[in-house]
């Protein structure tokens, strides 16, 4: 795990440092105006930063020299000095978010990852107390009319985007009805403390969780609903029955265990999207979240967020496959590594 | 059966988008006509708004804006609210936005301009600087032996911050002195608040005791020495301080008195404890607590003990007192909104205006949904509508009971920009022969949906400049004609094929393009490497050699930013359209991310430019935020400005009639010596350096000389200007907002209605 996260990171720290970009040359373009007549003083502005920011460093003679791209990874790592200090993501620095007002990119992300948390905790949270019992409900009772009723509905929301089923609840439940706010995350104005805060976030973020469970029933219901049907044609299943389990028994004793496997990865990969924003609904809602910052700093080259971020996902992306494994597991003792 | 009834379904339900998306189009059908109605009506505002008069303690001036009065009784009732919603996240940058550069948030700006008040001069609606009487007693500008402009000022006493603390002259000097020093550098401010008095250099040099005595250069020359006063600063009196502008470089200068725009600050916000502001004779100085180094500084790395001050005073919201009309209630940076309620101790702005309005709340709006977010009642005022459907909407919201708009021309426009130092576009013939191809009007109306207006020079309609010189101006609209965009170029010398033969119209594959013949200088190596680029059509056009003469293809490489309308509709005339073909010009494009098209325009390799250019043809933007108009040094022929400047425009009068070599001059005698023909740099230099401060009537001469030849040179081509719209909740009265002076600015000159 170690070994990808490493090698993840040199690929990903190349590959945003093939875009031609240049932040020493942006942050001395702002300074522009107070250099207009000292064209030189802007140069050695932009040699400074250059420097500050560990893209060149003197040689020998005093002559300033480009640091290589191998170089400049350590350093980012903090495996190798900047400026003479080693102060890379190993000494817990992450960077400047220089989008960001010049702030350390961790005190960034603390307040959108909070927001991102609370939506998508809620999110999975309904959208699984839905889809689990929706899709066993629906693999029970194969074939009969409400199955097709509830198959019908999850292929609609299977099929349209995120982004379409955002745009036509806000039309139709907050522009039309005027039931909930079209964006924003609290009532403006609004000084709420306690459970009063509580709720009113909450009625500002129903819109986008209703979207967001909605967006994610059929998906799950279906997924279920297909490994429960297997799962019910087993021998197991059908042994039970001859025995004369009851069908309670049947269905959640022997078919759900059974049924859980495929199940699990989509389930654990649910939980490790509560800390991914959503970058189209977060922009529809005027949310302030992960996907929000992520798309921002892409676009602003502001590639020590992007950086941090890429490699938090991939983090959380390496420990959910290891959290499926062990998971695998414990659902189905026969998959257990033997010692 | 079942499976037909669930395709029904499922068509049915994909269907409902669709339909949807209809009718948005048949309300964008409807805004033809009604845009153009709008349109005429554009400056209408200033005749509809209510006039009145209100005198000043020097003169009387005749408004046309409100001055509602402040009604202390009412400001912290519930409804006495206002809730602005922008389309920019605020940041938090609110104490310095932007910290010393030009990355501010446009957001954090208003908020700053709210917070921040009895600044010794403030913009006023029109863009301009006044002298603020409310904060000011008196001021006087006068000349030093040096020749240098010193500005002296006498603030009023009783002004109060927010905290009720008194505002005294070292409040105005701390930040240009704090923010002067190498001490800032540490929270990576650039250090030049005060860079153009006399003493910067040396008191920038000054890290505290035991600084060198001198400064040198790589060259080994002394630039500095470096000194704990900054003599260009002085500390008058509790109430009085001057500032002196450092000559020549900085003075003359037409907009010399705008240095003395200063905003006073706590000094613990800027300083902290244990500094003071002295003054003993040689110039304004901070105490040597300033300077105080923290643990495990060297003299190669200067670590300061005020490092941690800085960091907290940039995002500081509540500790610190205010001196605007507002101050910060409350700022929650997880939702991105911020709430201010009214500073009592605040004596009003230059005119005296004190706010009416108790509470202010500026929150995040979403740009797709604030139509509906106003209708809802979630925010009280949206602004810089723009486009047809949005405006049409505005529009008809505005018409119904419970909303208002209003409306002002941008300071600002579209364009498309050149690079003249190389290829076809170096020659003026050939910039105009575009603009002569392009239906400017009609452009403006498409692209603004009806809203928008042109302009044919590098201005805004809305300037004082434009509006003073209006009725003289002799400017070129170049309107669309094919048989200009020939002649011109005919006459400029686009008269060859690709063999240096005639030029005969109807000829195929490199032949379909004129050619020109380079002359002299003309034939630099740029253009003799010069070719088209994305040739989709598989013809590439370079110059080609004939004989011992180059001759070069009538071809433009044009440079866009993709996923941009007006990339599109410049490509369906200049790329796809007929005019060009006619003309005998090929025009080809390639398009990309805006880094990589300021990459082309400023040849940049680390934003992908590689030489020799290839691109000499870029769309764009741009736009003013005050009235202040200086173009000094971007024309300038020293390549030390040449090869960074926008244009690269090498304008043949300002060789024969160098700025260097003619400063000093009156417009009279400049335009008599140089037999009528100044170039862009004298023009742009000569309009601030030869013009004392507040002489409109000399500015405006070199004003009006240098939008004549660049409209002549064409370096630019302006394609559109916008017509921004406001609209609010008809509750709010008195709320006229215009180009400089947007939502947060108005809301000062506004009152609430109280319910019923």
């Amino acid at each position: 795990m170690l070994l990808v996260f490493v090698i993840l990171s040199m690929l990903l720290y190349l590959i945003y440092n093939l875009i031609p970009f240049n932040r020493a040359n942006a942050i001395a373009e702002q300074y522009k105006a107070a250099y207009k007549n000292n064209p030189e003083g802007l140069e050695k502005l932009k040699l400074e930063k250059e420097i500050e920011l560990g893209l060149k460093k003197y040689d020998e003679n005093g002559e300033p020299q480009k640091v290589g791209i191998f170089m400049r990874y350590l350093g980012w790592l903090g495996l190798a000095p900047v400026n003479g200090q080693y102060n890379g993501i190993l000494q817990g620095n992450f960077g400047i978010s220089y989008q960001y007002n010049e702030r350390p990119v961790l005190e960034v992300l603390a307040e959108p990852m909070q927001n991102t948390m609370f939506l998508n905790i809620f999110s999975v949270i309904l959208a699984l107390a839905v889809t689990i019992p929706l899709g066993i409900f629906c693999a029970v009772h194969r074939g009969s009319k409400r199955d097709s009723a509830i198959q019908v509905f999850t292929i609609v929301g299977y099929s349209i985007p995120f982004f379409i089923i955002a745009i036509l609840f806000i039309w139709l439940f907050a522009s039309t009805l005027g039931w909930f706010p079209v964006s924003g995350m609290k009532t403006p104005g609004s000084d709420y403390t306690g459970m009063q805060k509580f709720l009113d976030q909450l009625y500002y973020m129903a819109l986008p969780l209703i979207v967001m469970t909605f967006g994610s029933l059929g998906g799950m219901t279906r997924y279920v609903r297909a490994s429960m049907t297997e799962a019910l044609t087993m021998d197991c299943v059908r042994t039970a029955r001859a025995k004369g389990v009851k069908e309670k028994v049947v269905v959640y004793s022997h078919a759900w265990r059974n049924a859980l496997i495929p199940v699990i990865t989509l389930v654990i990969g649910w939980f490790i999207s509560i800390f991914a924003g959503s970058i189209m609904l977060e922009n529809i809602f005027g949310l302030n979240g992960m996907g929000k910052i992520l798309i921002q700093s892409l676009t602003a080259n502001d590639l020590d967020m992007v950086l941090c971020l890429e490699l938090f996902y991939a983090s959380i992306g390496l420990l959910g496959n290891l959290i499926v494994d062990i998971a695998y597991g414990i659902a189905d003792p026969r998959i257990r590594v033997n010692k | 059966m079942k499976t037909k009834v669930l395709a029904l379904l499922l068509v049915l339900l994909m269907l409902v988008p669709c339909v949807l998306a209809a009718c948005g189009d048949k309300e964008g059908t409807n805004s033809t006509s009604s845009g153009a109605t709008a349109n005429e009506s554009t400056g209408d505002s200033s005749d509809a708004s209510s006039g009145a008069t209100t005198d000043t303690s020097t003169e009387t001036v005749t408004k046309d804006y409100d001055m509602p009065e402040q009604d202390e009784s009412v400001l912290d009732e519930d409804w006495n609210k206002v809730i602005i919603g922008s389309t920019t996240d605020l940041s938090g940058d609110f104490r310095f936005p932007g910290y010393g550069g030009s990355s501010a948030v446009a957001s954090d700006i208003d908020i700053n301009n709210l917070t921040v008040g009895y600044s010794t001069m403030e913009v006023d609606r029109y863009g301009a600087y006044q002298w603020n009487e409310t904060a000011v007693a008196s001021h006087t500008e006068e000349e030093d032996s040096d020749g240098n402009f010193v500005i002296t000022v006498k603030i009023n006493e009783g002004l109060k911050f927010s905290d009720g603390t008194e505002v005294k002259a070292v409040n105005y000097l701390a930040y240009v002195l704090a923010y002067s020093s190498p001490v800032v550098k540490a929270n990576k401010h650039p250090a030049m608040a005060g860079n153009a008095f006399v003493g910067f250099n040396d008191f920038n040099n000054y890290s505290g005791e035991g600084s060198p005595a001198e400064v040198k250069d790589e060259d080994g020359n002394v630039v500095a020495h470096p000194c704990k006063e900054f003599k260009g600063i002085r500390l008058l009196g509790d109430y009085e301080f001057s500032i002196t502008i450092a000559a020549p470089t900085y003075y003359p200068y037409y907009y010399a008195d705008t240095y003395g725009a200063i905003s006073p600050y706590p000094l613990d916000l800027i300083v902290g404890e244990g500094v003071e502001v002295k003054d003993d004779g040689n110039g304004a100085y901070l105490t040597d607590a300033w300077y105080a180094k923290a643990d495990g500084s060297t003299d190669d790395a200067l670590l300061w003990a005020k490092a941690d001050l800085l960091k907290e005073a940039r995002y500081d919201v509540s500790k610190y007192a205010f001196s605007g009309p507002y101050v910060i209630s409350n700022w929650d940076s997880s939702t991105k909104e911020i709430t201010l309620k009214v500073n009592k101790y605040y004596a009003g702005n230059w005119e005296g205006q004190k706010p009416p309005i108790g509470t202010i709340v500026y929150t995040k709006v979403v740009q797709e949904t604030q139509m509906d977010a106003i209708k809802n009642g979630q925010v009280d005022i949206i602004s810089g509508l723009t486009g047809g459907d949005v405006v049409n909407a505005a529009i008809d919201l505005a018409k119904t009971d419970g909303f208002s708009e209003c409306h002002y021309d941008r300071a600002g426009y579209g364009k498309i920009q050149f690079d003249c130092d190389f290829s076809p576009a170096m020659f003026t013939e050939v910039r105009q022969a575009v603009s002569y191809l392009i239906n400017k009007e009609e452009f403006a109306s498409t692209f603004t949906g009806g809203y928008g207006a042109v302009v044919y020079g590098p201005y805004a309609v809305v300037m004082p400049q434009y509006k003073d010189v209006e009725q003289d101006l002799q400017i070129e609209p170049y309107d669309y004609s094919i048989a200009n965009a020939k002649k011109v170029l005919e006459d400029g010398g686009w008269v060859y094929n690709s063999k240096g033969e005639a030029y005969a119209e109807g000829g195929t594959g490199v032949d379909s393009v004129r050619y020109k013949k380079l002359e002299g200088d003309e034939a630099s190596e740029a253009n003799i490497a010069f070719a088209s680029v994305s040739n989709d059509d598989g013809i590439t056009y370079k110059t080609v050699k004939v004989g011992d003469d180059y001759y070069m293809p009538l071809v433009l490489n044009w440079f866009g930013t993709d996923n941009n309308n007006v990339t599109d509709m410049l490509s369906a005339i200049l790329v796809s359209g007929d005019g060009p073909k006619q003309i005998g010009m090929v025009v080809r494009s390639t398009t990309g991310d805006f880094d990589a098209l300021t990459g082309q325009v400023y040849r940049d390799p680390d934003y992908g430019y590689a030489d020799p250019p290839k691109y000499s043809m870029y769309n764009l933007a741009t736009g003013w935020n005050s009235a202040i108009y200086d173009y000094a040094f971007n024309w300038r022929l020293d390549p030390a400005w040449f090869d960074n400047s926008v244009n690269k425009l090498y304008d043949e009068y300002d060789v024969a009639f160098p700025y260097d070599e003619h400063t000093g001059l009156t417009y009279e005698e400049a335009m008599e010596q140089s037999d009528g023909k100044l170039g862009m740099d004298y023009l742009s230099m000569a309009m601030v350096y030869s013009v004392e401060p507040g002489d409109t009537e000399n500015y405006n001469k070199w004003w009006k000389a240098y939008i004549e030849r660049w409209n002549y040179l064409e370096p630019d081509i302006p394609l559109y200007g916008n017509v921004y719209y406001d609209l609010y909740n008809s509750k709010i009265e008195h709320l006229q907002t215009s180009a400089y002076f947007g939502p947060a600015s108005a809301v000062l000159y506004c009152t609430v209605k109280k319910p019923a």
